[in-house]
C-alpha cells in the first residue's frame, strides 16, 4: 500500500473537518485513526485553527511532510458528520484507500442548503429569537422580514465581497436601519426587541462554541484565535448597531424603547 | 412560556438549517434548544441570569452529548445550534445601545452581565465535557431494543446514500 496516498487521504479528511467547523481534537483524532488503520504508524499531525502540519516516516519508512493552510470559512456541519461517519467505516474495514479518497472528494463538494433555504432559515430564526427575547408577534413579524433581507445581504454582498470586519459592521448597521424603517411605518412596537432578534443570524456561534471546546481540550492557540474571532465579530456587530443609533439621534430621531 | 419554548425550538432548528446540519437531526436540535429554554425559564424567576444560563447550558450539553452518542455523530452538530438561545446576543446589543446613548453606568453593568453569561456557558461546556464518554454510551445502552433497531435501520439507509 502506498503510504503517501494514505497520508494524503488523512490530510484531505483533516482539511474538510477543519474547514467546516470541527474542533481541533476531532481533526487530530481523525488523521491519527486513518493513518493507523492503513498501517502508517509514524505519523504525527499538528493542527492549528487554520493549518495542518503532517509528517511521517522513520529510519525504515520513507519520510513524508506536508503543510496545508486552511483559511477559516463557513460551517457546513453536514460535511463534518459525513467525514466522521467515513472514518468510523474506514476503521470497520469497509474502505480501501482509493475508495476513501473518492468518498472524500464527493464529501468536499457536498451541497449545503440552497440559498433560498438559508435566507428563509435566517428569517425564521430572527422571528423566533425576537419573540424569545420578549418581542410581540408584530415585532417578530418585522424581525422575520429583516432577517430575510439581512441574509440576502450576507450571501450576495458581505461574504463574497467584504472583509469580515466591514461585513459585520455593515450587517449590524443594516439590521438597525431596517428595523428603524419598520418601526416608523408602525410594523413593530419595540425597536430594541426587533433589532435583537434580527441580529442573531450574525452572532458567531460556531467560533464561540469551538473556541471554548478547544480551550477545554488544551488547544490554547487555536482556542484563543477562535475566541478572538468570535469577540471581533461581536464587537463589529455592536459597532454597526451603535453607529446607526448615533446617526439616528443626530438627525433628530427620538430613541423610543 | 409554551410559546417561548416553541420559539426556542423552532429558532434552534432554523440555525441548524443555516449550519447545514443533516435533516435527520432537526428533531434533536429542536428538542435540545427547547429543553435549554425550559430550564432557563424555570430558573430565571428565582435566580440571576448567569446562574439560569449555567444550568440551561448544562442541560443543552448533556442532551447534545447523549444524542451524539446515540446517533454516533459529532456532538458539534447538536451543540452549536442548541447553545444559540443562551448566547448573550441581547446583552451585547444593550451594551452597544447604552454606550451610544451615553449611559455608561448601565453600559458597563450590562456588558459585565453579558460577559458573566458567556462565562456561565463556558463553565457548563468545560464541566460537562469532563464527564467520561462511557457514561453517555451507558445511558444510551439502556434504551429499549425497539428504538435501537429503528436507529440501526436509519443508519444503514444513511450509509447506502453515502456510497
Amino acid at each position: 500500500m502506498n503510504e503517501r496516498e494514505v497520508l494524503e487521504t488523512a490530510m484531505e479528511a483533516g482539511h474538510i473537518l477543519l474547514e467546516n467547523g470541527a474542533e481541533i481534537f476531532r481533526v487530530e483524532e481523525t488523521i491519527d485513526r486513518i493513518c493507523r488503520y492503513y498501517g502508517v504508524d509514524y505519523a504525527n499531525a499538528f493542527v492549528l485553527s487554520n493549518g495542518i502540519f503532517l509528517t511521517a516516516g522513520n529510519l525504515r519508512q520513507q519520510y513524508f511532510a506536508k503543510v496545508q493552510h486552511i483559511p477559516v470559512s463557513g460551517a457546513h456541519l453536514n460535511r463534518v458528520a459525513a467525514v466522521n461517519q467515513l472514518s468510523r467505516e474506514i476503521e470497520a474495514g469497509h474502505y480501501t484507500v482509493e475508495e476513501a479518497r473518492k468518498t472524500l472528494e464527493s464529501i468536499k463538494t457536498m451541497p449545503g442548503k440552497t440559498k433560498r433555504m438559508q435566507i428563509l432559515a435566517s428569517g425564521i430564526g430572527s422571528g423566533c429569537f425576537c419573540y424569545l427575547f420578549g418581542g410581540s408577534l408584530l415585532d417578530s413579524a418585522a424581525a422575520f422580514a429583516v432577517g430575510l433581507i439581512l441574509y440576502l445581504f450576507v450571501l450576495y454582498i458581505s461574504v463574497p465581497r467584504l472583509s469580515k470586519i466591514v461585513g459585520n459592521i455593515a450587517g449590524g448597521a443594516l439590521v438597525t436601519l431596517l428595523c428603524m424603517v419598520f418601526y416608523h411605518i408602525h410594523l413593530g412596537e419595540h425597536l430594541n426587541h426587533m433589532v435583537i432578534g434580527a441580529i442573531i443570524p450574525l452572532v458567531p456561534g460556531v467560533p464561540f462554541t469551538n473556541a471554548i471546546r478547544d480551550i477545554a481540550d488544551g488547544d490554547y492557540i487555536s482556542g484563543s484565535v477562535r475566541m478572538l474571532d468570535a469577540m471581533l465579530v461581536f464587537f463589529c456587530i455592536a459597532m454597526g448597531v451603535g453607529m446607526m443609533f448615533t446617526v439616528y439621534s443626530r438627525i433628530g430621531g427620538v430613541m423610543a424603547l | 412560556m409554551i410559546g417561548q419554548v416553541l420559539a426556542a425550538a423552532v429558532g434552534t432548528i432554523a440555525f441548524s438549517v443555516l449550519f447545514s446540519v443533516p435533516r435527520v437531526y432537526y428533531p434533536y436540535c429542536g428538542l435540545i434548544g427547547g429543553a435549554g429554554w425550559v430550564i432557563y425559564c424555570l430558573l430565571i424567576t428565582s435566580a440571576s441570569s448567569p446562574e439560569a444560563t449555567f444550568f440551561a447550558a448544562i442541560a443543552v450539553i448533556l442532551l447534545s452529548r447523549l444524542f451524539a452518542v446515540w446517533e454516533r455523530c459529532p456532538v458539534t452538530l447538536f451543540l452549536i445550534p442548541g447553545i444559540f438561545p443562551l448566547v448573550p446576543g441581547a446583552g451585547v446589543y444593550w451594551t452597544a445601545y447604552y454606550i451610544v446613548t451615553d449611559q455608561l453606568g448601565l453600559a458597563s453593568e450590562t456588558g459585565f452581565m453579558a460577559l458573566k453569561v458567556a462565562v456561565a456557558i463556558v463553565l457548563g461546556i468545560v464541566l460537562i465535557f469532563q464527564l467520561p464518554q462511557s457514561l453517555f454510551s451507558g445511558i444510551a445502552g439502556l434504551a429499549p431494543a425497539a428504538w435501537k433497531r429503528r436507529r440501526d435501520k436509519k443508519t444503514n439507509r444513511k450509509e447506502r446514500i453515502g456510497k
